[in-house]
């Protein structure tokens, strides 16, 4: 599901069944890394979707958490986040980001980071788009239908 | 002083009705264009699909198909995958079935609960549908998975829109 009304009126119905949530982790700057920055939000978005169709009755997929890099507090912010989801009903958290920076800081987070090294798409035509991003998603999958299986 | 020389709010006003009319015209042209495309486009295949699987390699055993059609929400206009799983059934006829699940919409795979071979399986909250599509009581689903109309042009499967399975 998405975080749109339709979908989040059908979440309401059936929140038991929606245990895990995706939030998108984007970061913003203005300088040599700006074009970088929007080639992850690009794929990282693409790919968010994907998963989100593939699993949509037991995911609720985030708007995503958007952060200036060079901000120290990101960290507090998300923490905050998560908190708020797993008070909620939510058991499992993916982070889906293609800022490295979050790789040292999964410890402090409760949730699972899964960081995808973006590429930047803007040179493809959309067919090698697609394939790209499918492939991407079909290795992900494993990952949360396992998740779910543990318990 | 003279009665033709363009004051400024004139020029304005004139300016503004330039680009209103660009911009009119700009919202007419898609209108006619939508108005005039079904005509041109020529493929008589009604609401059918293509998909890129020929009908001699269907077998009895369910697979994937992807194909790719054209979707339109208020803004866009977007190419989209749909997906079917395809297999002949008893009888030798093609059946083409939603993979979307019942009951809150995940995608569905042929196979995959190890327990189940034969069945189609659902991996969000394990549930199940038999080959035809039935859902297997005591699992979530609560509808049969819905069905593609079939047909078959050039030697290739085309599909129809997905509808849910009647008397059922
Ligand atoms: S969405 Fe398939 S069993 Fe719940």
């Amino acid at each position: 599901m998405r975080w749109v009304a339709a979908d989040v009126e059908m979440f309401q119905k059936a929140a038991e069944y929606v245990d895990t949530v995706i939030v998108p982790l984007l970061p913003v700057s203005f300088d040599a890394e700006m074009k970088q920055h929007a080639s992850m939000a690009e794929f990282t978005g693409l790919l968010t979707t994907q998963l989100e169709k593939q699993f949509r009755g037991r995911i609720f997929l985030f708007p995503g958490f958007v952060y200036m890099k060079d901000e120290v507090d990101s960290l507090i912010a998300l923490n905050h986040w998560e908190n708020t989801l797993l008070e909620k009903q939510f058991h499992h958290i993916f982070y889906v980001t293609s800022d490295s920076s979050w790789r040292q800081r999964e410890k402090d987070l409760k949730g699972n980071v899964l960081w995808i090294p973006s590429l930047s798409l803007d040179q493809m035509q959309d067919e090698q788009k697609r394939t790209i991003v499918e492939e991407q998603v079909k290795q992900l999958l494993p990952l949360f239908i396992e998740l779910w299986n543990e318990k | 002083m003279s009665k033709h020389r363009v004051s400024r709010r004139q020029f304005l006003s004139y300016t503004l009705t330039g680009v209103g009319g660009f911009m009119a015209a700009g919202m007419l042209m898609p209108m006619v264009r939508f108005a005039v495309d079904p005509v041109l486009k020529g493929e008589d295949t009604g609401d059918f699909i293509a998909t890129p699987l020929k009908t001699t390699d269907i077998n009895t055993e369910p697979q994937k198909v992807n194909f790719k059609f054209k979707q339109k929400d208020a803004w866009y206009e977007s190419e989209e995958t749909g997906t079917a799983w395809v297999f002949k059934n008893e009888a030798g006829e093609i059946v083409a079935l939603s993979p979307v699940c019942k009951h809150l919409g995940c995608i569905v795979d042929w196979g995959t609960d190890k327990e189940h071979p034969e069945q189609f399986f659902c991996p969000c909250h394990y549930g199940r549908y038999e080959k035809d599509g039935t859902n297997v009581p005591g699992t979530p689903p609560l509808a049969p998975l819905d069905v593609y109309p079939t047909k078959e042009k050039d030697g290739f499967l085309y599909v129809g829109k997905a509808e849910p399975r009647k008397g059922a």
